[in-house]
């Protein structure tokens, strides 16, 4: 059987597969018309998937999923999704790096010892379980998805829902879509929560819950016999406790830039995002031929960050049974307005301060493969992407030569003359595998 | 801050514009028998609805932006 092969039930499969996190739709539903399943009919399908993610000196992650799909006669379908993730291993603190040897203590009291030079990190471990489910009703040219989502980890729960209307125009040229999602999380985090800009005052209450409430509209089109084309906007809004509650800021002695103090971070209790993403896709050449996936997608908030990411894919069919899709993904950000490497002692306290480097100067690229392939005689279809992500940002401090003297004699920084890197690369890979079946 | 606003301006404007274009009637109506290509599974805006949710989730922990492609789904702690 030919991996491109023209499948009703395949069509479906694939319009089912956006109710769950009820996304844009993935195009307009070409020629789908012509090749509706028989009434009657319905199918499921189940795709199993494992992802294994790591970085190099800090977390490690392994998330098995299991998702099905369940089409029945009248078209509706009905998805079920499971994961788990298992986290481990070390994430900054928020501190910077010292020419000493620093000691940090995990949320849980683990401690760990932090060589000179080297950005403070603290051990941590921790456990996520997700359920989604996703409904689809096609009524005439319009189809509505509703979902819902549960997650919970030791120190977070998240309950959301969606929904999503398209509508199909112009012999399904066209497709718009318009949808709302809400989610309502809380944080617990492990010690309690504690006020923002201190050395961790208890806040004394539970935080607020995380209210996410955001808004969907796009189109997608047919351009040409092999282009298609999209442009969709998105619109969230924050509220509630939305500080990271284990990050800490440094505040510096002004005179050798040695840390005096260590501040837990704070954020503002509202956030606005906008995005807007543009998608192409083009079909080089006959049936079998390359085709090229290209995405641009343009980010604001009132937190200052903007960032510009743009994906591109591009897929060969080595023959029927086999094919491989390379991958690259650039992206750039703009640090928030409130986001400070370290605060020096003396100076006035912001109002809101973070050293989270998510929130910085950051730059990520993504180099990776796709390779996807059938079993000879074995039902079902495999992917395994392999992937290599490189992430830094431009930030440094140097010491004064006095500083640098009374370092740890160990002769990192003393070589560097007191300078360090205060978002040093971080290297990640990570390797998906999915095995899908239809029955 | 006014700088800020006229991008965002400019941005929503460039938006506006795209949007126009792609409901416009300048692209061709594909008749449903010249369709064999956009037909095959591979011809989607999101190839693989599996990476992209993987990817959301990754970028969501790793990076400052979100959003863009969807509503709701999975929130979670990592961020």
């Amino acid at each position: 059987m030919q991996l491109d092969r023209r499948s009703p039930l395949r069509a479906r499969l694939g319009a089912a597969a956006c109710v769950l996190l009820a996304s844009a739709p993935a195009a307009p539903a070409a020629a789908d018309t012509s090749t509706d399943p028989a009434p009657g009919a319905s199918a499921t399908q189940l795709e199993l998937s494992g992802l294994v993610y790591g970085e190099k000196g800090r977390t490690d992650v392994l998330e098995p999923t299991v998702r099905v799909t369940r089409l029945f006669a009248n078209g509706q379908s009905l998805t079920a999704e499971a994961g788990f993730d298992a986290m481990t291993g070390a994430s900054p603190t928020g501190g910077v790096a010292s020419l000493r040897t620093q000691t940090t203590t995990s949320a849980s009291g683990q401690s760990t010892s932090i060589p000179a030079s080297q950005v403070p990190t603290a051990m941590f471990r921790d456990q996520r379980e997700s359920f989604d489910l996703g409904w689809s009703v096609p009524v005439g040219p319009f189809t509505a998805t509703t979902g819902g989502h549960f997650s919970h980890e030791k120190d977070y729960r998240s309950l959301g829902a969606n929904a999503v209307v398209t509508l199909d125009l112009l012999q399904k040229s066209v497709q718009l879509t318009g949808g709302a999602g809400m989610n309502r999380d809380r944080v617990d985090p492990v010690g309690g929560a504690v006020r923002g800009l201190t050395p961790g005052d208890p806040l004394g209450t539970a935080p607020d819950p995380k209210r996410v409430t955001s808004m969907l509209a796009g189109i997608s089109r047919v351009m040409s016999r092999r282009w298609l084309a999209g442009v969709s906007a998105t619109r969230e809004v924050e509220r509630g406790y939305l500080t990271e509650p284990y990050k800490v800021l440094d505040v510096l002695d002004p005179a050798t830039l040695e840390t005096a103090q260590q501040l837990r971070e704070k954020r503002p209790e509202l956030r606005t995002r906008t995005s807007v993403l543009a998608s192409s896709t083009w079909h080089f050449g006959d049936a079998g031929g390359d085709v090229g996936y290209l995405n641009y997608r343009w980010y604001t908030d009132d937190w200052g960050v903007r960032s510009n990411t743009v994906d591109l894919k591009w897929r060969h069919d080595l023959d029927d049974r086999h094919w491989i899709q390379p991958h690259v993904r650039g992206y750039s950000q703009r640090q928030a307005d409130f986001f400070r490497y370290y605060l020096v002692q003396g100076e006035p306290l912001p109002a809101f301060a973070s050293s989270d480097e998510r929130l910085g100067p950051l730059r990520t690229v993504t180099v990776g493969a796709t390779y996807g392939f059938q079993v000879p005689n074995l039902p079902g279809e495999w992917s395994v992407r392999a992937e290599y992500l490189h992430q830094w940002g431009p930030g440094k401090l140097t010491r004064p030569q006095a500083a640098v003297a009374g370092g740890d004699d160990d002769g990192g920084d003393a070589a560097n003359g007191g300078t360090v890197d205060l978002m040093p690369a971080v290297h990640i890979g990570s390797l998906l595998v999915s095995y899908s079946i239809g029955f | 801050m006014r700088t800020r606003m006229a991008r965002t301006r400019s941005a929503l404007a460039a938006l506006l514009l795209a949007l126009a274009a792609l409901a416009s009637g300048c692209a061709a109506t594909i008749k449903p028998w010249d369709r064999d290509l956009l037909a095959q599974r591979k011809m989607k805006l999101v190839p693989s609805d599996r990476e992209a949710a993987t990817d959301r989730h990754v970028y969501f922990s790793k990076e400052g932006s979100t959003g863009g492609a969807g509503v709701g789904g999975g929130g979670c702690g990592c961020n």
